[in-house]
């Protein structure tokens, strides 16, 4: 009953908050609102058993991408208002034809695949109920560092990338003087 | 499944009598109904007992600061002024609450909220002792990381709702401090999940022996130097001084809580001081040997073979033992807090920003490597146990 409640919760979370992030019209806002869909996500890894990765999920986007964001749409001016005095849309893509059909047909795209998707999850077989919490903290370890090697060091490369890319992004340019 | 307070408790009579009377009321198992509502009644006490404990923090604070400044402190309200702290709280809940027109309204009621979850919901491991942690998560110490971080999201958006240049500029400070301090304090963390072989709270304060020669403090020389800088990274951490740069009041006139007034103030200082609590708990049940009891009393084996009590009741007597040595512990590091605070002057942003990056970081880092080293030489053993192992060997095996 208590497994039944928390993945309530947390699957109410996750679709309001992203609901959320989509509605309101300041970005401030749906930066939070995307924090508290993002913990629900958190407590749908934790209704599955997956504690370490539920951690994982609140340390990575709670601590990290959400600060990240906000320290971004504060430092480059976030966006202006996108409605003039009567209301109507002022950016020329906002209620155009063209991005009302390009719209439409990729919701129906996502919809077919999301059909697919949910067709293979309707016709299952009840999965049975999940097990205790064991260390998955070990298992993902020795994954990591047995089967799913050359993943881990890719990953690495990629955030050694990132951080060489940020320093030469944010050095201080050198001035030349007569 | 994780050793919860519920786990401890279902052990004794008095619980599985409770059980079966709700189960003949309701029909079905009332197991994990009995459960969930005394889980509630737990989370409870021990947020009450840390709010307390915060309040009489401001209350420690102003009495230390008073001796170490030779004067008296609070001395009016009580005896010796020990109710001053609830003064103080009645007196923020009946000021106005004021909110300037100029603030966006939806952050600025959930920057202080955000601050006071982030810190409860990091008491759900707090390891006050082996049967009474609310829970022991297979995770615990990185689900505490999580949850402090939130703590920076609050002080951020504290700074930016209050729309006003110096609650911006605390704000960012604030910030920008907590996600630096991070790195050293997640890597000490690493460093001692590595010699202690879990994350869980549990095992992180069993990895360690009953007496002091045991502790992980004295395990190597690195993890030696490993609780100095989480010590002082987990100080910048909570935005206590010499780090208070975000809140100073001759620079930034109060900082992010400038505009926040009454009991949304009061929320700020509560976290703050709630956090040191749990800071200095933490840094307890790594290095200095958690809630263990010399002569192993808290496991209340030995109140059971040489005094003959019943089992459950010397279990509970060891509980006991273990919630006063960890708080001793935790409490004489609280003191420290408070003394640094009151004796070194204020670090500038960029002092700040050059003791975490260049100087904590590169340590922590090398201290890292270090216990990798030491403990793939020495087998994982410490220090003390080298020593007396080298004069055993040295006896000739007499």
């Amino acid at each position: 009953m208590f497994n039944d409640f928390l993945f309530l919760a947390s699957a109410a979370l996750t679709l309001g908050g992203a609901f959320a992030v989509v509605w309101v019209k300041d970005l401030m806002h749906a930066c939070i609102y995307l924090m508290a869909s993002l913990f629900g996500v958190a407590g749908l890894y934790a209704c599955i058993g997956a504690d370490f990765l539920a951690a994982t999920q609140i340390v990575v986007y709670a601590g990290g991408v959400v600060i990240l964001m906000l320290f971004a749409v504060m430092l480059t001016g976030g966006a202006s208002n996108k409605t003039n005095r009567y209301g109507l849309e002022k950016i020329h893509a906002m209620g155009n034809t063209k991005t009302k059909m390009v719209a439409g047909i990729s919701a129906f795209v996502i919809g077919l695949v999301i059909l697919k998707i949910m067709v293979s999850v309707l016709k299952a077989q009840p999965v049975s109920q999940v097990g205790a919490n064991e260390n998955s903290v070990e298992k993902i370890g020795t994954l990591l560092a047995s089967d799913h090697i050359l993943a881990f060091e890719i990953s690495s490369v990629l955030l050694l990338g990132a951080l060489i890319g940020a320093a030469i992004i944010s050095r201080p340019r050198k001035e030349i003087h007569d | 499944m994780n050793a919860t307070i519920i786990s401890y408790l279902s052990q004794s009579k008095e619980f599985n009598l409770i059980v079966a009377w709700f189960s003949e009321l309701f029909g079905f198992d009332a197991t994990s109904f009995v459960a969930f509502n005394l889980f509630g009644v737990f989370a409870l006490l021990l947020i009450g007992f840390a709010a307390t404990v915060g309040g009489l923090g401001t209350f420690a604070e102003r009495k230390i600061s008073a001796d170490l400044q030779m004067r008296q402190g609070p001395n009016r309200v009580g005896p010796y002024g020990i109710l001053q702290f609830l003064a103080d709280g009645v007196k923020l809940i009946t000021k106005e609450d004021i909110i300037p027109a100029q603030v966006d309204k939806f952050t600025f009621y959930i920057a202080p909220v955000l601050c006071l979850v982030g810190v409860f919901s990091a008491l759900s491991v707090f390891p006050i002792s082996s049967g009474f942690i609310l829970t022991d998560l297979n995770v615990g110490i990185f689900y505490f990381l999580g949850m402090t971080s939130l703590v920076g999201v609050g002080i951020f958006l504290g700074g930016y709702s209050s729309n006003s240049k110096w609650s911006m500029l605390g704000g960012m400070r604030g910030a920008s401090q907590i996600i630096s301090y991070e790195i050293p304090v997640t890597i000490t963390i690493v460093m001692m999940v590595l010699l202690a072989g879990g994350m869980s709270m549990g095992i992180l304060v069993s990895s360690q022996g009953s007496s002091v020669l045991d502790w992980n403090l004295f395990h190597n020389p690195f993890t030696f130097i490993g609780f100095f800088v989480y010590f002082i990274a987990a100080l910048a951490e909570t935005n206590r001084a010499p780090f208070d740069l975000p809140e100073a009041e001759s620079e930034l006139v109060s900082g992010y809580h400038t505009e926040f007034s009454g009991m949304r103030f009061g929320f700020f200082a509560l976290a703050e001081y709630i956090e040191v609590l749990i800071v200095c708990g933490i840094a307890t049940a790594m290095f200095l040997g958690g809630y263990k009891v010399p002569f192993d009393l808290g496991t209340g084996e030995l109140l059971n073979q040489k005094l003959g009590l019943d089992l459950m009741l010397a279990k509970n007597i060891g509980q006991f033992l273990e919630i006063g040595s960890f708080l001793t512990k935790t409490f004489a590091l609280y003191y420290v807090v408070i003394w640094i605070r009151w004796t070194l002057p204020r670090l500038r942003v960029d002092q700040l920003m050059t003791l975490c990056w260049k100087y904590l970081t590169p340590i922590a880092l090398f201290n890292l490597i270090g216990c990798a080293v030491w403990i793939y030489v020495f087998n994982g053993q410490s220090i003390v146990q080298l020593f007396s192992l080298l004069f055993k060997s040295s006896g000739g095996g007499h």
